[in-house]
């Protein structure tokens, strides 16, 4: 056991990382899934970071409902802006939902309370590893269901199209509100978890840089199913850490490997149909 | 099944590794965390070549107490997470005595409890920021506070431009530059010296004649701007545009010798204060002058000077330790022969001062140096002669 409890103790944090990377990539797959390109996840994230962190230390309230919290609030925020954002579509909407992300960052930096463009500091370690990995496991399970079920056929079809899903009788509105608000709870979540074992929070990680990071997580890996987006994440998380005996040639390797990605598989690495293909293709070359 | 019995072998070679590190103990493993990629590489790169410097020369000279002195340098990036991984890494896997870094605060907020938490010493030689040693008693830094710099800077500007009212600009979207006003606003209290107006401005602007039009209206003896030497540089430049001819006063940001090249004439006069001067004739800073430029062919700068020294505080305090070999009893030995360590390095001569603490619990270790104040004559840093 002392090859983990090294293991761990060094390397705990990534995989936290990793944990709650993963979470995100998730939340930003919900809204592709239903066919909307929001760029407002990081924002999201900030917003249940900075509630969750406040709490903790003003209120000391307890961590699971700390977690809930900051789940909660920005899913509130995403329920009053999606009523007007969400009638735009494609890129308008990504232009939408980064100006709101804008304006959450530029919020957080002229307030008080939030310590402003200093951040917040000294907020206690409670993160554990079985929190992320049950809140991970959760979601992933709901997200799973939610696909098969008639939320999820109605995400799908209005991706596919609008006009026809709105002639079956979906309630589109609604049904882009609820990922829009569900999306944001989970990045809410996720935000909340990092900023228990991060120890410090400041506005600048949640700015445009990482809504970005997010959105190339989910495209990475590719969105056609759930393995996908925590894929992307793990790898993105993951690479730098493991080209870090490159030194000075890491970043470079870093984004050439990103570049061959998307040149040879641009529908992300993992991609069901292609999967099953190539298995199918490693039978039939046995028999 | 046909690849369980390598396991062991491999685990084998993992031990024999491990021993063959053991064996070397005589070398003092010391870690280095800097921004050596990223947006604070500029500083993390100087940073780093300021430790290895230290260190060779520390080495030449037979070491500390004949131990060779063994830096494990890490690129932490300048993010938060990374600081962390890098620290761990660090303290967990390759067991050092001791880390240095990281380079911004930001990353020292997040990374500093878990050194901490670690038992071990963390010494900062880049972090300002107010807060930073309340993280705990294993928190040490050289950097010098803003807090212990500007009231020194405003003073000595006042007194030779008989200074009766100032303005202030600063960037109010930055950490740097707002913590920097903060202290400014509160300098200005203390020394009751008005003010006649307060402008802001964010990060990436290039045009500030708004701002100094309403400066200008105001009629200030003097322009007081905690700013990045990059919008520094546009301020200085519209400002003599606009007919401002009242000197600049500047923070730590304006340590930067680009800038006066930059802002050409238009900088003139403007008071800067700095915990290190590129000019300050006493011997130490010469020698490491010219042992760097001999070594990297570049001109040291503020960051640099500041990690050399770091490592010689570092020596100093490790002199005093009788290491035993057993690492947790090291780091704690090292933590308490710390506060006690002096030395006349190229910032001058340097020791520590216990932090006071917010919550009035133990904190770490602050600098206790007196700054260098320079004005600006020619487009040069000139070292203020005061009367």
């Amino acid at each position: 056991m002392e090859w983990f409890n090294d293991f761990w103790s060094t390397y705990s944090t990534l995989v936290f990382s990793v944990g709650v990377h993963a979470l995100l990539a998730l939340s930003i797959w919900l809204t592709l899934s239903c066919g909307l390109l929001s760029l407002a996840n990081a924002a999201f994230m900030g917003i249940g970071a900075y509630v969750a962190a406040l709490l903790t230390v003003n209120l000391d309230w307890s961590f699971g409902t700390v977690l809930l919290a900051g789940g909660i609030a920005p899913a509130l925020v995403a329920l009053i802006i999606g009523a007007p954002v969400l009638r735009l579509s494609g890129v308008y909407l990504a232009m939408a939902t980064l100006a709101f992300g804008e304006v959450v960052r530029i919020t957080v930096l002229n307030l008080e309370i939030t310590g402003g463009p200093e951040g917040l500091n000294g907020i206690p370690l409670a993160t554990e590893g079985w929190h992320i990995a049950l809140i991970l496991a959760i979601t992933v399970y709901g997200l799973a269901r939610l696909r098969r079920s008639k939320v999820g056929r109605a995400f799908e079809a209005i991706k596919e199209d609008e006009v026809a899903a709105r002639l079956m009788g979906i309630n589109v509105d609604r049904y882009k509100l609820l990922a829009f608000s569900l999306g944001a709870f989970i990045a809410g979540v996720a935000g909340a978890l990092n900023a228990h074992f991060t120890f410090f929070i400041s506005p600048r990680e949640y700015g445009f840089e990482n809504a970005v990071d997010i959105l190339t997580m989910a495209v990475l890996g590719g969105t056609s199913s759930l393995i996908g987006p925590m894929l992307g994440s793990s790898i993105l998380t993951l690479l730098p850490e493991l080209l870090r005996s490159l030194q000075d040639f890491r970043s470079l390797v870093n984004g050439a490997v990103l570049v061959l990605v998307v040149l040879f598989l641009p529908k992300g690495l993992w991609e069901s149909r292609r999967i099953k293909a190539f298995f199918k293709r490693l039978k039939g070359g046995q028999a | 099944m046909r690849f369980l019995p390598s396991l062991p072998k491999s685990l084998v070679l993992v031990s024999a590794l491990a021993a063959a590190g053991l064996a070397q103990a005589a070398d003092i493993k010391i870690g280095v965390a800097a921004a050596l990629t990223g947006g604070a590489a500029q500083y993390g790169v100087a940073i780093r070549n300021g430790f290895q410097l230290a260190a060779d020369e520390i080495n030449a000279q037979g070491g500390v107490n004949g131990n060779k002195i063994q830096l494990v340098v890490e690129d932490e990036q300048g993010k938060k997470e990374e600081g962390i991984n890098v620290f761990k890494k660090l303290i967990f896997q390759d067991k050092v005595l001791m880390v240095f870094g990281p380079t911004l605060s930001n990353s020292m907020f997040a990374a500093g409890p878990v050194a901490n938490g670690a038992k071990t010493v963390v010494f900062g030689t880049s972090v300002t920021a107010s807060g930073i040693t309340d993280i705990g008693p294993y928190v040490f830094r050289n950097s010098v506070m803003e807090s212990d710099v500007l009231p020194v800077t405003v003073a000595t500007a006042t007194k030779h431009y008989k200074l009766k009212q100032v303005a202030v600009i600063y960037g109010n979207d930055d950490a740097f530059t707002k913590s920097g006003y903060d202290v400014f606003k509160k300098v200005l209290e203390d020394q009751k010296l008005p003010v006649t107006t307060t402008e802001t401005y964010v990060k990436g602007d290039v045009d500030f004649k708004a701002q100094l039009t309403k400066i200008k209206a105001t009629n200030p003896d003097a322009v007081i701007c905690s700013c990045l030497a990059e919008e520094a540089a546009n301020i200085m430049l519209q400002a003599r545009g606009l007919g401002i001819k009242a000197p600049f006063i500047g923070g730590n940001g304006f340590n930067s010798p680009k800038l006066f090249e930059i802002s050409k004439l238009a900088g003139e006069g403007t008071f800067v204060g700095s915990p290190w001067s590129n000019t300050n004739p006493a011997p130490a800073n010469k020698a490491f002058v010219a042992a760097y430029v001999k070594k990297y062919n570049a001109e040291p700068n503020q960051f640099a000077a500041q990690a050399f020294d770091a490592l010689h505080v570092a020596a100093a305090a490790l002199h005093e330790v009788k290491l035993s070999g057993d690492l947790a009893a090291d780091r704690e030995a090292l933590k308490n022969a710390l506060p006690k360590a002096t030395i006349n390095g190229a910032t001058g001569p340097f020791k520590f001062r216990a932090a006071v603490t917010k919550t009035g619990k133990p904190g770490g270790w602050d600098a206790d140096q007196k700054p260098f104040i320079y004005v600006v004559k020619g487009g040069k840093f000139t070292a203020f002669e005061g009367k």
